[in-house]
């Protein structure tokens, strides 16, 4: 009986402090939600009544435009996939091979990437600039995810080492003694036992891709060929006078939209491998 | 069949793991490697196996120079500690994925897996992971993976040792059917005198990376080489008593006797088992283990005796056996 009252007070606290941690973090979105469906006039006047503060004009606005902003969309899932896709595709066995090293090596190898991995590389966008003019890879989708993807390999390394890591030994010389070869173990043993892992990677490299802005900017100009990041920047900066909040507005939410179907599809792999641990022996 | 190890060596940095260690096993033979832990008997495994490569020496099956062959061409059924089942595939797929790599039509893959899952009361467990498994059934599981292997030799990694002391005196006799006496070598690695005793046809006891002595449970038991032999065969084990004249005696606790005519002792401790029971005695030579019928009456100050034939010699200084005279 004592103990009752106490336990509810915790746990109202604790719903209390959930509650304002999504106000929070979910907050900002949900005011680019509501702008995104306001007049120009209702955002910048409180004294409109309700029923006449709404409007679609602003997405109607956003895929009437040249190129329209659908364009966009497709840009940045092209080159965010096609990131991604480089990416495992060199980090997974450089991932194998680097937790196969003698202990020796492993560390100061480690090091190395993780020096890599916290490195600002906005600092390199001048050096990237120069590849693109002297490999002639400026105004080109498909190039610009070498750059992307080798940004994003020290990351992914880092994570996938450890996945592969924290499998048992006995598993690989298990599939070895059964006659897999290499090969054969990473296709059906090992890559089934990393896949959490492979799944919260591929959704880090895509978030990064989706919104890598630097880069973008200098190796992208054609205006059908512009990423996310870059063409709502140009939306904000379209006109000299006036900021359009309600088109940027509604460009951030479609803009949102694939990553949170992304994410609500992986949800469980990524928090899984985000918590690690998940592979019981 | 047959399965030999010449002059292996071995090392990982400054540790020398095995050195100069030979071992024949016969076609159908089974041979324990019994030691402690540390003392290479797990890396021999692994160095037959393929999973690990000698500094030196040779590996030979059915004549065959097999150093240099990768572990996936050797032909060897292991049975691992951790059992090593793959933990995304349920029993089926488990046995079928080593057989489908190496090949054959899929019906005749079918029907030895289900064959063999029969033979391992399986069958109600063919869809399940391993993780719904209970601890003998992921046994099974290894052993069966093993048997489909259709191998050359059989290699069991203390293949029992997770298992509760029930379970192991019922698997047993089933490993004793379907792995030991077939055509193949089989080499067994346990820590556990017992089962090596019940199960092998000889055992080989390892020392820091040698084999201080190979040979049958009952030339081991009666004429042990050296004391740690001695000490690692037979439980209780044996006495042994304070060094005279360069020699130490040994006596089996059960050769012990409980005689009035004996040297005098106290009970430091006793524990009933049933059928017999331990005791642990103080006398003028040191303290001794003793067991004797469950039923004896012990006085409180019991006198003890052994008759000489009983006594095992040993070196004081290298601990080896002395020829009896």
């Amino acid at each position: 009986m004592t103990d009752k009252p106490m336990t509810r007070g915790s746990m109202t606290r604790r719903t209390f402090w959930i509650a304002l941690l999504m106000v929070w973090s979910l907050g900002p979105m949900l005011w680019q939600l509501v702008s995104s469906f306001t007049t120009a006039d209702a955002l910048v006047n409180d004294q409109l009544s309700f029923w006449s503060r709404w409007t679609l004009n602003n997405y109607r606005d956003l895929l009437t435009t040249d190129p329209p902003f659908w364009r966009y969309l497709f840009n940045s899932s092209f080159v965010a996939s096609l990131t991604t896709l480089l990416t495992l595709m060199f980090a997974i066995p450089a991932a194998y091979g680097m937790a196969k090293l003698p202990d020796r090596w492993r560390g100061s190898l480690r090091a190395a990437v993780v020096g890599a991995a916290l490195f600002p590389y906005v600092l390199l966008f001048l050096a990237l600039l120069e590849l693109a003019r002297t490999f002639a890879l400026g105004n080109n989708l498909i190039a610009i995810a070498i750059p992307y993807s080798a940004l994003s390999m020290p990351l992914a390394l880092l994570l996938l080492t450890a996945a592969f890591e924290a499998l048992p030994n006995d598993l690989e010389d298990a599939a070895k003694l059964e006659g897999l070869s290499l090969w054969q173990r990473l296709r059906w043993v090992l890559l089934p036992l990393i896949a959490p892992a492979s799944a919260s990677t591929a959704i880090l490299v895509f978030l990064f891709a989706w919104n890598e802005y630097p880069v973008a900017l200098t190796w992208l100009s054609r205006s059908d060929l512009l990423t996310l990041p870059v063409a709502m920047a140009r939306i904000a900066g379209s006109s000299t006078y006036s900021v359009p909040y309600g088109t940027y507005a509604a460009a951030t939410v479609l803009g949102a939209i694939p990553l949170l179907v992304l994410v609500l599809v992986f949800q469980r792999q990524i928090v899984s491998g985000l918590t690690n641990g998940s592979i019981k022996g | 069949m047959t399965l030999q190890l010449r002059a292996i060596n071995k090392r990982f940095g400054k540790r020398q793991v095995l050195n100069q260690l030979c071992l024949d096993v016969a076609n159908g033979e089974c041979v324990a490697l019994l030691g402690a832990s540390g003392c290479g008997k797990s890396t021999a495994l692994r160095l037959i196996a393929g999973l690990d490569h000698p500094d030196q020496g040779s590996i030979r099956i059915n004549g065959a120079e097999m150093v240099d062959v990768p572990a996936e061409r050797r032909r060897v059924g292991m049975v691992f500690q951790s059992y090593a089942l793959f933990p995304h595939l349920n029993v089926w797929e488990n046995l079928e994925l080593g057989l489908r790599m190496r090949g054959g039509t899929a019906g005749a893959r079918d029907e030895r897996i289900r064959s063999v899952l029969e033979v391992l009361q399986l069958s109600g467990q063919a869809r399940q992971r391993p993780s719904q498994l209970s601890g003998g059934q992921r046994q099974r599981v290894a052993l069966a993976r093993a048997l489909l292997r259709d191998p050359l030799v059989y290699l069991l990694d203390e293949p029992m040792s997770n298992l509760d002391a029930q379970l192991r005196e019922d698997l047993r006799p089933q490993l004793r059917r379907l792995m030991i006496g077939g055509e193949q070598p089989v080499v067994y690695v346990t820590h556990d005198q017992q089962e090596a005793m019940a199960l092998a046809d000889r055992i080989a006891v390892m020392r820091e990376g040698c084999i201080e002595q190979i040979g049958t449970p009952r030339e081991l038991y009666l004429q042990p080489a050296s004391t740690y032999v001695a000490q690692f065969i037979g439980r209780p084990q044996m006495n042994l008593l304070r060094a005279k004249d360069g020699v130490i005696t040994g006596i089996r606790p059960d050769d012990l006797r409980l005689d009035s005519a004996g040297s005098p002792c106290t009970i430091l401790s006793r524990e009933w088992f049933g059928a017999n029971q331990m005791l642990l005695v103080r006398c003028d030579r040191g303290d001794l283990r003793l067991v004797c019928p469950g039923e004896t009456e012990i006085e409180a100050e019991p006198r003890v005796s052994w008759p000489s034939a009983s006594e095992h010699h040993f070196d004081a200084v290298s601990g080896r056996r002395l020829p009896s005279d």
